[in-house]
C-alpha cells in the first residue's frame, strides 16, 4: 500500500467494484488486484474497506456471493453482479461521468 | 420492498451468523495466501511472504468486525440474544417453563379455537373470486324470490352476473335399488360462472345446462369413495338423470354463509322455485349505487308483474356477503350474542392463564433478584432488564401459542367431521387462515404483556442495595402481589365456573322438560317422494300412497296407531302472525301462533290429550266444513274462560275461510324444549294440498327401536323411488336440545378450564409461600409448634386467599351473569342457587386439593435443616 495512492471519492468504491464485476465473477482478492491493474497501480483498495463494501453490496442485493474454485485451484468466494447490480452500475456510471465532466469543466474554466 | 428484502437478508444473516464468521475467516485467509503466493513469485521466501501479506492485510479482527457491521441490526440482534438467553434460562428451569407453557397453551388454545369457530360460523369468507364485490339482494324484505323475477333482473344487466340459489332443498338419489336423500342447492345456470369458486375436480354447472350436477367434497368422499373418475358419471336424482360436472374442495364455503353446505348442487328446474339472489357488482359500483339501480328495476317489475299487497321495492335490502355485513342477514340475535359471550369467556380464561404465568414470573423474579441486582450494578440499564424479562414472557407466550394451536387444530379436525343433528346441511369448515394468524399474534402479544410487564417492572425497579444484601432473608409478607393475583384469578374462575354450572343446569332442566307428548313410544318415519312421479293435479296418486301407508302401518303387529302430519314438533315449525276475528268479538285480536296440519289420530298417536271436543277424523278433508283444533294457551289467550269449542275463528288472510273450533288440545312444546308456552292452531291434514314430504308418526306398544326396520321396509315397498328415514322420536330431539347442549358443553368446558388454571395458581402461591417460610416454620416447630399448628398456618393462608377470591367472585358473578338470562330455559334464573352452591363446593374441594401438597411439605420441614440456613 503506497502512501501516495489518492483517496477514493466517497461512493466510488461501489462503482469500481460494480464495473470490475461487470466483466464476470471474481473473488475478493482478484477484485482488489483488478482495480489496481486497471488504474495503472494508482488506486489501491484497502482490505479493511473492500470486504465491508462487498458485504454492504450483498445486503443491498447488487451482488451475490458463492463459493467456487479459484485459478490456483483453491476454494474461494466469488462475487457476481445481480440484475439489480447491473442497473445500479448503469445509473452510477452515468451520474459519475456527469460529475467528473462538471468538475473538469470547473477546473479548466475557473 | 427494499426494506423488506434487507430485513429478510439480515434475518438470514442473523440465523447463519456462525457460518458467516467462519466463511469470512476462510475468505481472509485465502486473500492473504494469494498475496503471499504472488510475493513468492517475485522471489520472496515463503515465510517472509506470509508475514508480509498478513502485515499488509492489517487487523483481521477489525476487518471481520467492520464486515459483520454491514449486516448488523442492533435491536433485532438484541431481541434475538434476549430470546436465546430466555431459552437457556428455561432449559435450566424446565419445571417452571413447562408449567407456564401449559397454562398459556390452555388459554391460547381455548381462545384460538373459539375464535376459529366464531369466525368460521359468522364471518367466513365465501369461496368465490373477490368476495368483496359480491352482494346479497333481498327483494321486498324476503330472502328468496321467484325464478321469473331472477330472469328479469338478470336481463336488466346491472351487474357482472347474477346468481340464484336455494340452499334448503332436498332430492332423492336412486343408487341401484336403494334411495337416499341429499340436501341440494338448487342454483341458476350461471351461479358458478358468477361466483367463480375453485373446484377440486372438473367445473361448475355451465350456462344453459339443465342436467349437470356438482358434488360437495363430503359426498364425494362419503358416498363415492373419492372416485377420481367421477366426472361424467350419471346420477338419478328425483327421477331425472344428471351427469357430474365437478367436485367442490373440502374447504368450500357457500355464499349463503353460516356454514350451510348442501350435499349437491343442481340447476333449478321450475319457474315457481324461489332462489336467493347474489350479484357481482361491476368495478366502481358501491352498495348504495346498486341499491338505487335495483330500486328502479324492481319498480319496473312491480308495474309489469304486480303482486297484490306486496311491493318488491318495500324493504329492499342489499348487503355484502363477508365480514360484519353477514350479521345483517338472517342470523338471530341470540346466536350472535352467544358467540360474543363465548369470546368474552375465553378472554377471561386467557386472563386467568396469564395471571398464572405472571405469578410464576413474579416468584422467579424475586428468587432471581440477586442476579438482576448484579446486572444492574454492572451497568445494565433498567430498560434493558425490563426488555430481557419481557423477552422471557414473549418466548413463553410464543411456545404457548404453538402448543395452543396444536390444540386448536385437533379440535378443528373434530369439528369439521361433526354433523349437527339439525334438519339443515350445516357443516363447519374450520381451517387456519390469515385472520387466525393475526388473532394468535395479538393474543401472544397481549398475553406476553399481561403476564410479563408487571413482574418485569417490579423486578427492575427493586432497590439494588437491598437485593444485594441477600434481600431474600426478609420475612415474606402475606399480602404480596402474587396473592392479589391469585385472589383475582379465583374470583374470575368463580364467574366462569358459575356460568358453566348455570348452563349445565340449564341443559339438565331442558332435557328433563316434558315436551307434552310421548317420546318413548313414538316413531317418526320421513318419506320424501320424487315430485315428478306425483305430478297429477288432483293428487290421487299421492293420496293413494298416504292412505295405503297409513292402513298398512296400522296393520303392523305392535303398532297401536299411526298418523300423518305436516310438521314434526321439535324439528320443524311454522309461526303465523295475524289479526284474528272470532264470532264472539268483532274487534280483531293480534295473535302469533304455531300452526300445523295433522291427520286423523294424530293426537292419540303422539300422546297429546284432547281436553275438550274431538280430534280430526276422516271426514275432515278438502271441501268439508273448515275446522281447527287449538291448544289450551290459544283458548285462554283468545277466548278467556269461554269454551272455544263450537266457536269460529277467522284470520285476515284474503283467501282464508272461517274455521270452526272442534277441539282443545293440551299444551305442548313446538320448536324447542326451552321455549315459553306458545299458542297453537291445528288444521286437518287432508283439507289442503299434498306435499311430497310425508311425515308419519307411529305409536308402538313396546320399545320403538324394533319397529324401525319393518316400517322402513313397508314404506319402501309402496314407492321404491322415495327416500325413507325412520327413527324413534327420542333420537329426533336434536334441534330441541342443541342450544342447551352447545351452551353446556362450551361453557362447562371453559369453567373447568378456568378452575384448573386457578387451582394451579393457588397451588403455586401456597407452595412458594411454604418454601419462603421454611425458616419461620422451622423456628416455630423448634419452639414447640405441633403439626396441627403448622397445618393451621398453611390452611389459614389458603383460606384467606380462597375466601376473599370467593366473595369477590360471587359478587362479580352476581352482576356479570344477569345478561345470560337470554339463553336460559323459562323458570331458570341467573341467580341459580344450585349453580352458586355447586361453585362454592367445587372450588372448596379444588382449593383443598391445591393446599394439600404445600401443607404436606410444610409438615416435613425439619427444624434442624431449616435453621441451619441461618
Amino acid at each position: 500500500m503506497s502512501d501516495d495512492s489518492p483517496q477514493l471519492l466517497p461512493g466510488t468504491l461501489y462503482l469500481l467494484i460494480l464495473r470490475i464485476l461487470a466483466a464476470g465473477p471474481l473473488h475478493g482478492y482478484a477484485i482488489g488486484r483488478r482495480i489496481k491493474q486497471c488504474s495503472a497501480d494508482v488506486l489501491d483498495v484497502e482490505e479493511g474497506s473492500l470486504y465491508p463494501a462487498l458485504n454492504r453490496m450483498l445486503l443491498k442485493g447488487w451482488l451475490r456471493a458463492e463459493w467456487g474454485i479459484s485459478e490456483t485451484n483453491r476454494k474461494a468466494r466469488f462475487y457476481r453482479l445481480t440484475n439489480e447490480g447491473q442497473k445500479r452500475l448503469a445509473a452510477e456510471a452515468s451520474e459519475f461521468n456527469k460529475l467528473i465532466a462538471a468538475i473538469q469543466l470547473v477546473m479548466k474554466t475557473a | 420492498m427494499q426494506f423488506l428484502r434487507e430485513l429478510w437478508l439480515r434475518l438470514r444473516w442473523l440465523a447463519g451468523r456462525s457460518r458467516f464468521h467462519s466463511e469470512l475467516a476462510d475468505e481472509m485467509q485465502f486473500h492473504i495466501e494469494r498475496r503471499a503466493e504472488e510475493l513468492e513469485e517475485g522471489g520472496v521466501s515463503h515465510v517472509e511472504a506470509i508475514a508480509r501479506a498478513s502485515r499488509e492485510f492489517g487487523s483481521r479482527l477489525k476487518v471481520a468486525e467492520d464486515t459483520s457491521g454491514a449486516w448488523q441490526f442492533r435491536w433485532l440482534e438484541e431481541i434475538f440474544s434476549d430470546l436465546c438467553y430466555a431459552g437457556r434460562a428455561f432449559r435450566r428451569n424446565p419445571g417452571f417453563a413447562l408449567t407456564a407453557i401449559f397454562c398459556l397453551a390452555l388459554g391460547i388454545g381455548a381462545n384460538t379455537t373459539i375464535f376459529s369457530i366464531t369466525s368460521s360460523f359468522l364471518f367466513s369468507q365465501p369461496s368465490c373470486r373477490d368476495s368483496a364485490s359480491m352482494i346479497a339482494i333481498w327483494e321486498g324484505g324476503n330472502s328468496g324470490s321467484s325464478v321469473s323475477d331472477y330472469r328479469f333482473l338478470r336481463d336488466a344487466h346491472i351487474f357482472n352476473g347474477l346468481a340464484g340459489i336455494d340452499v334448503e332443498r332436498e332430492v332423492n338419489w336412486r343408487d341401484g335399488d336403494r334411495t337416499s336423500r341429499f340436501y341440494a342447492g338448487m342454483v341458476t345456470d350461471d351461479f358458478f360462472t358468477t361466483l367463480e369458486c375453485p373446484f377440486l375436480l372438473g367445473r361448475g354447472i355451465a350456462p344453459g345446462e339443465t342436467t349437470t350436477a356438482v358434488l360437495s367434497d363430503r359426498v364425494w368422499r362419503g358416498k363415492f369413495g373419492e372416485d377420481p373418475a367421477i366426472l361424467g358419471r350419471k346420477l338419478i336424482l328425483d327421477g331425472r338423470v344428471y351427469s357430474i360436472a365437478g367436485v367442490l374442495p373440502a374447504n368450500h364455503r357457500s355464499v349463503a354463509g353460516f356454514s350451510i353446505s348442501p350435499d349437491i348442487y343442481i340447476p333449478v328446474a321450475d319457474d315457481d322455485d324461489d332462489v336467493q339472489f347474489y350479484a357481482r357488482m361491476p368495478k366502481g359500483m358501491t352498495i348504495p349505487i346498486a341499491r338505487a339501480r335495483l330500486r328502479s328495476v324492481f319498480e319496473q317489475l312491480d308495474r309489469i308483474h304486480p303482486k297484490d299487497g306486496w311491493k318488491r321495492t318495500n324493504q329492499l335490502r342489499v348487503m355484502g356477503v363477508t365480514g360484519f355485513d353477514v350479521l345483517n342477514q338472517e342470523m338471530p340475535g341470540q346466536v350472535t350474542a352467544f358467540f360474543a359471550m363465548l369470546m368474552i369467556v375465553v378472554g377471561l380464561v386467557l386472563l386467568i392463564a396469564c395471571t398464572n404465568v405472571a405469578g410464576l414470573l413474579l416468584a422467579r423474579a424475586s428468587s432471581r433478584s440477586q442476579e438482576i441486582a448484579i446486572r444492574l450494578s454492572l451497568g445494565a440499564s433498567r430498560r434493558r432488564i425490563v426488555r430481557h424479562l419481557l423477552a422471557e414472557s414473549f418466548l413463553l407466550s410464543l411456545l404457548g401459542l404453538v402448543a395452543g394451536l396444536a390444540i386448536d387444530l385437533t379440535c378443528a379436525k373434530e369439528l369439521n367431521d361433526l354433523t349437527l343433528p339439525v334438519p339443515l346441511p350445516i357443516h363447519l369448515v374450520v381451517s387456519p387462515d390469515w385472520r387466525l394468524l393475526w388473532y394468535s399474534l395479538c393474543t401472544v402479544l397481549v398475553s406476553a404483556l399481561v403476564c410479563g410487564l408487571l413482574p418485569a417492572v417490579k423486578a427492575a425497579g427493586r432497590d439494588v442495595n437491598l437485593a444485594l444484601k441477600r434481600g431474600e432473608r426478609r420475612i415474606a409478607r402475606r399480602w404480596n402481589l402474587r396473592s392479589v393475583l391469585v385472589v383475582g384469578q379465583l374470583a374470575v374462575s368463580i364467574v366462569l365456573l358459575a356460568t358453566g354450572f348455570l348452563f349445565v343446569h340449564n341443559l339438565l332442566r331442558a332435557a328433563s322438560m316434558n315436551p307434552g307428548f310421548d317420546i318413548r313410544h313414538t316413531i317418526w318415519a320421513y318419506m320424501r317422494l320424487v315430485p315428478d312421479e306425483y305430478k297429477d293435479p288432483d293428487e290421487t296418486k299421492q293420496m293413494l300412497v298416504v292412505r295405503s301407508a297409513l292402513e298398512q302401518l296400522r296393520a303392523l303387529p305392535g303398532v297401536e296407531s299411526a298418523a300423518i302430519t305436516r310438521r314434526v314438533p321439535l324439528n320443524d315449525n311454522c309461526v303465523t302472525g295475524t289479526r284474528l276475528r272470532t264470532d264472539l268479538f268483532s274487534t280483531p285480536v293480534p295473535v302469533q301462533y304455531e300452526c300445523n296440519n295433522v291427520g286423523p289420530d294424530y293426537f292419540r298417536t303422539i300422546g297429546i290429550p284432547i281436553q275438550r271436543g274431538r280430534e280430526f277424523n276422516a271426514a275432515d278433508r278438502k271441501g268439508s266444513q273448515p275446522v281447527a283444533i287449538v291448544n289450551e294457551a290459544f283458548a285462554h289467550a283468545v277466548f278467556g274462560n269461554t269454551d272455544p269449542v263450537g266457536h269460529t275463528i277467522t284470520t285476515d288472510f284474503t283467501d282464508d275461510k272461517t274455521k270452526l273450533i272442534v277441539g282443545v288440545a293440551k299444551d305442548s312444546k313446538y320448536f324447542t324444549l326451552s321455549e315459553k308456552q306458545r299458542l297453537a292452531v291445528y288444521e286437518p291434514y287432508f283439507a289442503y294440498g299434498e306435499p311430497i314430504n310425508l311425515h308419519f308418526l307411529i305409536h308402538t306398544a313396546g320399545s320403538p327401536a324394533a319397529y324401525v326396520k319393518p316400517i322402513t321396509d313397508l314404506l319402501g315397498r309402496l314407492d321404491s323411488t322415495a327416500a325413507i328415514e325412520t327413527k324413534p322420536m327420542s333420537r329426533a330431539l336434536g334441534v330441541a336440545l342443541l342450544p342447551s347442549q352447545v351452551g353446556a358443553a362450551m361453557l362447562g368446558a371453559m369453567g373447568i378450564l378456568g378452575l384448573t388454571l386457578a387451582a394451579i395458581g393457588l397451588y403455586g402461591v401456597l407452595l412458594y409461600s411454604v418454601s419462603r417460610r421454611t425458616r419461620e416454620i422451622g423456628l416455630r416447630v423448634a419452639l414447640g409448634a405441633t403439626p396441627s399448628d403448622v397445618l393451621r398456618l398453611i390452611a389459614r393462608h389458603s383460606l384467606v386467599l380462597v375466601g376473599s377470591g370467593m366473595i369477590i367472585g360471587l359478587a362479580l358473578a352476581f352482576f356479570a351473569m344477569q345478561p345470560l338470562a337470554l339463553f336460559l330455559v323459562p323458570g331458570l334464573s341467573t341467580l341459580d342457587s344450585t349453580a352458586f352452591l355447586g361453585v362454592v363446593g367445587v372450588l372448596g374441594a379444588v382449593a383443598l386439593l391445591a393446599t394439600l401438597p404445600p401443607a404436606i411439605r410444610a409438615l416435613r420441614v425439619d427444624p434442624m435443616v431449616a435453621l441451619r440456613y441461618e
